[in-house]
């Protein structure tokens, strides 16, 4: 499937640089696998060694946080949009 | 020192005032060839008076909307309701991606971070930058009319 993919400032430096792209993916888990051939490292930033979601990145499709969907498996369907995003966070 | 008017000064604390009991949490763009400042008011998604969470999706929008009006980010604020206008090591830690990982640029190393304290009758507002290895600077601020 083909998605784009949003980033914020913070993670384009690890997307050449670049704040939206395409790329391929049947889930999210495979978008990610994609996206870290293209820039490898990607995943380690964004994954736990595990192999889940860091804590403080937050991945939507479409508007919908996929945590309340199916998590990485969440399945995508071309034209979907991604957007990868770090946790802005803090307190007392 | 950072130049902040008094009108922004008292659109954060009353957003903190607003969000009692939870701490309040926003943005302060830049229009960069006018200098004109506005507020953001942002969701604080962990809804806590211990913390704050700003709402991923709002702070994509008001990125797409910096990109296309010409705008910096000036500050990242949010309220402290019980503790002094001071960053709190979460504060700091947060600061980096990955969060703690102090030995890397920090995400916003020209934004001030604006605290709101709460704590007293009178609210106090301070600014800061927070640097490579977690250091602190405080910047004095200047109010404008």
């Amino acid at each position: 499937m083909a998605v784009t993919v949003n980033v914020t400032s913070v993670i384009e430096k690890l997307v050449g640089g670049q704040r939206s792209f395409e790329s391929l993916g049947d889930s999210v888990k495979s978008l990610i696998e994609n996206i870290n051939e293209t820039y490898p490292g990607f995943s380690d930033q964004i994954l736990e060694e595990d192999g889940e979601l860091r804590r403080f990145v937050n991945i939507y499709l479409n508007d919908e946080d996929i945590r309340y969907l199916d998590g990485l498996n969440t399945e995508l369907t071309d034209d979907d949009t991604v957007s990868i995003l770090p946790a802005l966070a803090g307190g007392e | 020192m950072a130049h902040i008017p008094n009108e922004i000064l008292q659109a954060m604390v009353d957003h903190a005032m607003d969000d009692l009991p939870n701490e309040a949490c926003g943005m302060i763009l830049i229009g960069r060839s006018d200098r004109q400042m506005t507020v953001h008011r942002v969701t604080n998604t962990a809804a806590s008076p211990y913390r704050y969470e700003m709402s991923p999706l709002e702070m994509m929008k008001l990125e797409q909307k910096r990109d296309s009006e010409n705008l910096d980010l000036f500050a990242i604020y949010h309220s402290h309701v019980a503790s002094a206008a001071y960053p709190s090591p979460t504060d700091v830690r947060m600061a980096f991606f990955p969060p703690g990982e102090t030995d890397n640029e920090p995400m916003f190393p020209e934004t001030y971070y604006v605290l709101v304290s709460l704590e007293n009758n009178k609210p106090d507002v301070r600014a800061f930058h927070i640097k490579k290895y977690g250091e602190i600077s405080e910047e004095s601020i200047e109010s404008e009319n």
